[in-house]
Parts: structure tokens; C-alpha cells; sequence
């Protein structure tokens, strides 16, 4: 089982994502796809050049195999930017529900091609 | 010299106290400090030219670990860019109601996180700041709020958050490679990658991201609906046309600067930027909303571009670049005298609208000079960039095709120009003289870029581009010749024709756009792993065997 590791992981989380925005008309279920692609990510970054029995880098560490921080300090912001990313997208969608009435993509396209026509 | 930090933070802080403590001046206040801003940015351009590229590394750590900004030739000429129209948005709109202290708020702060991609040199903080940039965008175009507007800023967010993943991803690969993020570390240890396979994952997860963000080929669009949305505001639409999406051709350059000597794939993205100059202009031909026929000529601008960017040739590089510039000028100058004409004629349909010369004549003026300018004729910016393309690639097939994009381009003004003529027996319109003081420099703009090019060009970059006169002569008739090929064409058959008129848009849904990402990374990865990994091995066991 040891191809089974967090890259690996990761890189399935990725493409299933994908699958989720490519393939479903949902718009939630797209945002909850872009977090899949996001948290994916993060996963990647957090597991990289981890090696077993490191230690954090906290106070005077005298050990040599010291985990490298710098992963964890980008994906804090990653997620940050994350989440603000899901709540402006959830807000615009509610907004856009209330116009047009619908969580599906292919209909709400059409409602905006059938306005820009009148 | 000038702190570099202090042109992303300034904008930012202004944009914070003006909008936490409005009062009647913030528009003012908001004018003088751009005006200030761009004196800031010419000292710091005489600074770079100079001496030196500037190095700044923030919170003073050593090595690759902190956060590095870079100020050389190409980032400091976007900055100044930046700041002018920046600055000449704000005149333009200085005596309109919606300019709020919340609009001030955006505008600037998207202006802050624009002049830090342009300075940043790591590739976590571009991710960043593109990331925020999208969120800002997306609020701008949606600004006022009709239910139309909030659609195509909610396809525009969700599109490039999708684009900016596969972003990230790659940088994540990049990191685990090389253990830096810094572009300078990164360069610096390219040399230690024995085959050029490790980078194929990286290298086509970013720049497939930058190729979206660039609008390339299959990947365009998101960009007509979230540059041309009927409610936007014009100089939202403006600056998106005219500066945002440079960013994504600034990152192209970047990302490709770093790969440098292991992975080139010049020839791939001329083939690329060839294909989106014809579709660019084929779809900008078939539209009737004034605003979409400037947002797709954008995308054949594109391609115009990349082709340059691509080809091995000096001349063809920095004509790109300079074309970066002029398009820039070109594209603000059109879509703030649209707005004008939309907000004159209320209505966006090219054919409804008649004898604007009569009724707006310093815009149509303007208008025509900017028209002039990126269609290449004689004396006009358009015309030095689009002649040191041509010369760079000459001998080459794509000659050919830069002609039919240029062709393409003055077909599809003959069909906006023909709302400039017709009768209009009623008084001359009024415009604000904010505007038309504006709209009047930036249509002289285009004049002067073209009349001082080479000098500009030597001036800024340092390059020695040689622009001589005979070819040059030889480029004029070209142009003479391509423009009555264009009439003919335009009247015989694109004005007869209905066919055009059957694919006035690409309806293409939010999953279709992702399918399309995913279509365009794949392929990259096949053509990667088709140079790079089957032919180079084989050609070496060919070449050893010999």
C-alpha cells in the first residue's frame, strides 16, 4: 500500500473535481467540485517532501530532519483565499437564484440568452 | 529609487481610508494621488533604465525565502502603463454618480494587485494576487447589479478559479522539484534537471492557467461576456480589455522566461496564436453589440500578439510587445468612446446606430484615430508593431497568416465604421469635457505612439529595433492594398451573406468551458510528452547511432 500517499490521493481528488464540474449541471454542486480541486491541492503541498519522523521547527531544535514549514505557511493563505473564493461565489449564486429560479446551469444560460434577446 | 512595495501598498491603504471615511473630495483625492503615482512610477523607470534591474527582498530574509520583488524593463514600462490609465479612467469618469467611495475602493485595489503581478517574482504570490484580482473583477463587472451582469461575473469567477487551481497544482510540482518558488532560484537551478519529462506535469498545468488567463484559443470564452456584459461600466470594460488581460500574456512571458533551455514550445503557441487571431476576428465579424465586436477583436489582438511573442526573432518579439502597448492605448480609446455612443443612442446594435460623426464628432474622431491605429495604417502605433512582427517573421508561412488577421481586423471596422456615417438632422450631442478632453489625448496617443515608435521602443526597452524605410514604404502598400481587399470583401460578401450571422456566438455552457480546459491541458500534455519524451529519445538513439 505504498503508493497509496498523499500525492497520490491528491492527484485523484484533482481529477475528480474535474469530473464534478465538467459533468454535473448543479451549480452547489460545482462550488462543493471547486473545493474538492482546492482541498485537493492543499493536500498535495502538505505532503510534499515530507519525510517520517520529522520534527516541526518550533523553539531551538537541534535535530537535522526538520519538517519544512514553508508548505504549510502557503496553504494557510490557500485556504483562506479558499474560502473567501466559496462565499463570493455561494453570495452571487443566491443572488442569481432569486432572478432566475433555478440550480442548473444549462437553464439559467438559457434564461440569460432568452433576456438578452428581448 | 523608490520602494517597490510601496506601489501595491499605497493604492490598497488610499482605497481603505477613502472607503472607511467617504466624503465629497475622495474623487479628487483618488485623481492626484494617480497623478502622483505615475510620477512615481517614470522615476522609477529612469531609476531601472539607469542602473539596473531592482531586486527588493520584503522582511529582509536571505536566499529564495522571502517574498522578492523584481522591477526590470518589461515590469516597470506595464507599471507606468498601469498608473496612466488608471489615471486617465478616473478623469474620464470624474463627473459620474456611480463612482462611489465603494467603486474608488475596487478600482484601486484591483490597480494595487495589477502592479503586483507585474512586480512580483514568486510564484505563490502571482497565484495569490491573480486569485484576488478574479474575486475584484468579477465585483466590478457585476457593479450594477442586474441580474444579467451578476450571470456573466459568476461564469467569469467560477472559470478562472477552475483555471487558477490547475495554477496552483502546478506550482505545488514546481515546488516539490525544486524547493523554491522564487523565479531567480528556480532559473538557477534549472541547469540541475538532467531530462526535460520531470517538467511536463508542471509546465502544462501552468500554463494552462496562463493560457486562460491570456484567453488562447479554445479557452477565450469567459472573456466576451465578462469584457463586453451590457451593464458594465466602460472603463470597467477598458481596463479589462485593455490591461487586465495583458496580465495573462505578462505571466506567458514570465512562465516561459523560467523554462527557459528545458522546455520550448514556441512553435505550439504560434500555431495557437494563429488559430485565435482567425477565430477572434471570424466571431467579431458575425456580432452586432458594438461592445462584443471590440471584446473579440481583443481576442484577435491575442493571437497577433502570441504569434510574435513566439517566433525566435528580435524584431518580432519586441513588435509584440510594443503591440501590448499600443493595444493598450487602442482598446481603452474604443471601448470609452462606445460607452459614450451606447449612452448617447441607448442601444448597443451596430445597425440601429447612424450618423454618429454628426451627432458625437470629437468621439467619432477619436474613434477613427484609434481605428487607424490597430488596423496598421501608415504613421498610426498599430502600424510599427504590426511591421516589426512582419519583418521578424519574414520568409515564413505565418506571414501569410498575420496578413489575414490584419485583413480580418480591417474588415470588421469597416463593419464599425459604418455606424460612424449616415444623416442626423438634430443639435450636436453634449459631452462632459472631462471626457472629451480624454478621449481626445488617448486618440493622439495612438497618433504619437506611431509617429516616435522606434525611438519609444529604443527608449524603453533598450532595444535597437531597426525600422527601415523602404520595407517600410513596401508595408504601406501591403496595407493599402489589404484595405481595398478588405471593402470589397466586407461589401460583396459579408454585408450579403447570412451564413456569418448563424454563428454569432459560441454558446457555451460553464461545463463545456471546463471540458474545454481540460481538452486544452491534455492536449499540451500529449504534445509535451510526444516532444519530450518519444521524439527527443529517439532522435538521440538515431543520433548515436550515427
Amino acid at each position: 500500500m505504498e503508493w497509496l500517499n498523499g500525492e497520490t490521493v491528491s492527484i485523484l481528488l484533482f481529477f475528480i473535481g474535474i469530473y464534478g464540474i465538467i459533468a454535473r449541471r448543479n451549480i452547489v454542486k460545482t462550488v462543493i467540485s471547486i473545493g474538492i480541486m482546492q482541498t485537493a491541492v492543499i493536500l498535495f503541498f502538505i505532503t510534499i517532501n515530507y519525510k517520517e519522523g520529522s520534527v516541526p521547527p518550533i523553539g531551538n531544535v537541534t535535530q537535522s530532519n526538520i519538517a519544512d514549514p514553508i508548505p504549510q505557511a502557503l496553504m494557510i493563505t490557500a485556504i483562506v483565499i479558499g474560502v473567501a473564493v466559496t462565499a463570493v461565489s455561494l453570495t452571487m449564486f443566491i443572488t442569481l437564484y432569486h432572478k432566475y429560479g433555478t440550480t442548473n446551469w444549462a437553464k439559467m444560460t438559457k434564461r440569460r440568452m432568452d433576456q438578452e434577446n428581448d | 529609487m523608490i520602494r517597490l512595495y510601496l506601489f501595491i501598498l499605497l493604492p490598497m491603504l488610499l482605497a481603505t481610508v477613502m472607503y472607511l471615511f467617504p466624503n465629497k473630495h475622495i474623487k479628487r483625492i483618488a485623481i492626484l494621488f494617480q497623478a502622483g503615482l505615475l510620477v512615481c512610477a517614470i522615476v522609477n523607470f529612469l531609476y531601472v533604465k539607469q542602473y539596473e534591474t531592482i531586486f527588493e527582498r520584503l522582511g529582509g530574509w536571505d536566499g529564495y525565502v522571502g517574498i522578492s520583488l523584481r522591477a526590470d524593463a518589461l515590469s516597470s514600462v506595464m507599471l507606468m502603463l498601469t498608473a496612466v490609465l488608471f489615471l486617465v479612467m478616473l478623469i474620464f469618469n470624474y463627473s459620474k454618480d456611480y463612482v462611489n467611495n465603494l467603486f474608488l475602493f475596487l478600482f484601486l485595489v484591483l490597480q494595487a494587485l495589477m502592479m503586483g503581478i507585474f512586480l512580483s517574482n514568486d510564484l505563490f504570490n502571482i497565484y495569490v494576487l491573480m486569485e484576488v484580482s478574479t474575486i475584484i473583477v468579477s465585483i466590478l463587472i457585476m457593479f450594477k447589479k442586474d441580474s444579467q451582469s451578476i450571470y456573466d461575473g459568476m461564469i467569469y469567477l467560477f472559470v478562472n478559479i477552475v483555471g487558477m487551481a490547475f495554477f496552483l497544482f502546478g506550482i505545488g510540482f514546481i515546488y516539490k522539484i525544486f524547493g523554491v518558488l522564487d523565479f531567480n532560484g528556480i532559473k538557477e537551478k534549472m541547469h540541475l534537471i538532467e531530462h526535460s519529462k520531470t517538467l511536463i506535469i508542471p509546465y502544462a498545468l501552468m500554463i494552462t492557467a496562463v493560457g486562460l488567463k491570456s484567453a488562447l484559443m479554445p479557452l477565450f470564452s469567459w472573456l466576451p461576456k465578462a469584457h463586453a456584459t451590457p451593464s458594465a461600466p466602460s472603463i470597467v470594460s477598458a481596463i479589462l480589455s485593455g490591461l487586465y488581460v495583458k496580465t495573462g500574456i505578462y505571466l506567458f512571458i514570465r512562465v516561459q522566461e523560467m523554462y527557459i533551455g528545458r522546455i520550448d514550445m514556441s512553435e505550439y503557441f504560434m500555431v495557437m496564436g494563429f488559430l485565435t487571431g482567425v477565430i477572434g476576428f471570424i466571431l467579431a465579424l458575425s456580432q452586432t453589440d458594438i461592445k462584443l465586436i471590440l471584446a473579440y477583436h481583443t481576442i484577435s489582438q491575442i493571437g497577433l500578439i502570441m504569434i510574435g511573442l513566439n517566433y525566435p526573432d528580435t524584431n518580432a518579439y519586441w513588435g509584440a510587445v510594443y503591440h501590448i502597448i499600443s493595444h493598450a492605448f487602442v482598446k481603452s480609446t474604443l471601448f470609452l468612446t462606445a460607452g459614450i455612443i451606447i449612452e448617447e443612442y441607448k442601444t448597443r446594435n451596430i445597425w440601429e446606430i447612424k450618423g454618429v460623426f454628426k451627432r458625437l464628432p470629437i468621439v467619432a474622431t477619436s474613434s477613427i484615430l484609434a481605428i487607424l491605429g490597430i488596423t496598421g495604417a501608415p504613421f498610426f502605433n498599430g502600424s510599427i508593431s504590426k511591421y516589426l512582427i512582419e519583418s521578424g517573421i519574414k520568409g515564413n508561412m505565418l506571414e501569410y497568416g498575420v496578413l489575414l488577421i490584419n485583413l480580418g481586423t480591417i474588415i470588421y471596422f469597416m463593419k464599425y465604421l459604418s455606424m460612424f456615417w449616415g444623416k442626423w438632422e438634430g443639435p450636436k450631442a453634449r459631452v462632459d469635457k472631462y471626457r472629451r478632453v480624454i478621449i481626445i489625448i488617448l486618440g493622439l496617443l495612438c497618433f504619437i505612439g506611431g509617429l516616435y515608435g522606434q525611438g519609444l521602443i529604443n527608449y524603453l526597452f533598450n532595444q535597437d529595433v531597426v525600422i527601415d524605410l523602404p520595407s517600410y514604404m513596401q508595408k504601406i502598400i501591403v496595407y493599402l492594398a489589404s484595405l481595398v481587399v478588405g471593402v470589397i470583401i466586407y461589401k460583396r460578401i459579408v454585408l450579403k451573406s447570412q451564413i456569418l450571422y448563424k454563428v454569432q456566438e459560441l454558446k457555451v455552457g460553464f461545463n463545456n468551458v471546463c471540458l474545454l480546459i481540460t481538452i486544452f491541458f491534455s492536449v499540451t500534455l500529449l504534445y509535451l510528452v510526444m516532444k519530450y519524451m518519444l521524439l527527443e529519445p529517439a532522435v538521440a538513439s538515431v543520433a548515436r547511432f550515427f
